[in-house]
């Protein structure tokens, strides 16, 4: 298919490339991250876009900022890891907080403050969804329902911190997945 | 204060698996029940306007930040939730490169499958359960757009429109 991709030729190209995915993503950056790189400028192939997607989930962190870090750092070492990440933040971290300062001069009206909380809990909905699609082919693992409920139970139930939580789980998931549990 | 918020949100940033979804829970219990910093309400609208905004959803920790101490908390906060996994990411990225016929990445990635669901699921939970109070109208948004999410391909900008509808008609 297209073979003939080539990387950004310069720190500004880099900058404005991840500019025009933070600006426009609206309801998820991974599908403008693909649009932007790999079909519009070329920078990188769809399968090595997947890949590096896919490192970039098991790292700790926002996965598309990681995903700034791995290929700015690929193409223009330190500075391209700062010059992607910034350029991808740059308009929505503007964008969020004049929203919030917008909102919170209507936030006392009640119809406003229950459109917004409705959002919020769509928000959450959005989290239970992804949560099941991510959870499907793991259904027919019974050790993984037990870390699944385990780290629910703690973290949602019990409100166990999640600095406890999180290298507990770690050990005992990587336990039984050793095993060939999971 | 900005010290404090520092340090949590960077040592969050090191156990973010999965990214926000799951360290949502945590923050939550941090700069609610923990310090007290704003209340569980103000959290969820928080995060509804960092949802409705552009970009990656680590911009939430940058509002809350700025709920607790103006710009200079926002900056901090998502300063300290990006930089240090960041920093991991850029290192990691070449060893994970080089280890990729090693046995120990695939058992590494099977277990922290099951763990990332169990995280998100509850962040899902606690946002819908604010005060750890269920409030029924709450769970019907959340699950509606959950089905919605999961039987149609729409953006999720007109789920969040369609709880935003929902929250006005319902709370």
């Amino acid at each position: 298919m297209n073979n003939d991709v080539a990387p950004p030729r310069n720190l500004r190209e880099l900058f404005t490339g991840f500019l025009s995915i933070g600006a426009r993503s609206f309801g998820g950056v991974m599908p403008w991250a693909y649009r932007v790189m790999v079909e519009e400028r070329r920078w990188i192939s769809a399968t090595d876009f997947t890949e590096t997607v896919g490192l970039c989930q098991f790292l700790p962190g926002p996965n598309i900022g990681n995903t700034s870090v791995v290929l700015g750092k690929r193409w223009f070492g330190w500075r391209g890891s700062i010059v992607g990440f910034c350029g991808l933040v740059a308009v929505p971290f503007v964008w969020v907080l004049g929203l919030a300062a917008f909102y919170s001069d209507y936030a006392s009206i009640p119809l406003v403050r229950a459109i917004v909380i409705g959002v919020g809990a769509a928000g959450a909905g959005l989290f239970l969804g992804t949560a099941i699609k991510l959870g499907r082919p793991l259904a027919r693992k019974p050790a993984a329902w037990v870390v699944v409920m385990g780290c629910f139970l703690a973290v949602a139930v019990g409100r166990v911190s999640l600095l406890l939580v999180v290298p507990v789980a770690f050990a005992l998931a990587l336990a039984l997945s050793k095993w060939g549990k999971l | 204060m900005l010290l404090e918020l520092a340090l949590y949100f960077g040592l969050l940033s090191l156990i973010s698996v999965g990214g926000m979804p799951s360290v949502i829970p945590e923050m939550q219990r941090y700069v609610v029940e923990v310090k007290e910093w704003i209340s569980a309400a103000d959290f969820i609208q928080m995060f509804a306007v960092g949802q409705a905004a552009p970009g990656p959803n680590v911009l939430i920790s940058g509002l809350i930040g700025w709920k607790v101490a103006g710009l200079a908390g926002a900056c901090v906060a998502l300063a300290a939730m990006c930089l240090p996994a960041g920093v991991v990411a850029y290192w990691v990225a070449d060893v994970w490169e080089r280890m990729k016929d090693s046995p120990w990445r695939k058992v590494a990635q099977r277990a922290m499958a099951p763990m990332v669901v169990g995280l998100v699921l509850s962040g899902g939970f606690v946002l819908a359960t604010p005060n750890n109070q269920p409030d029924w109208r709450l769970w019907v948004i959340a699950i509606a757009s959950t089905a919605a999410m999961l039987s149609t391909k729409l953006n999720p900008l007109w789920l969040l429109g369609g709880g935003g509808v929902l929250g006005g008609l319902l709370l």
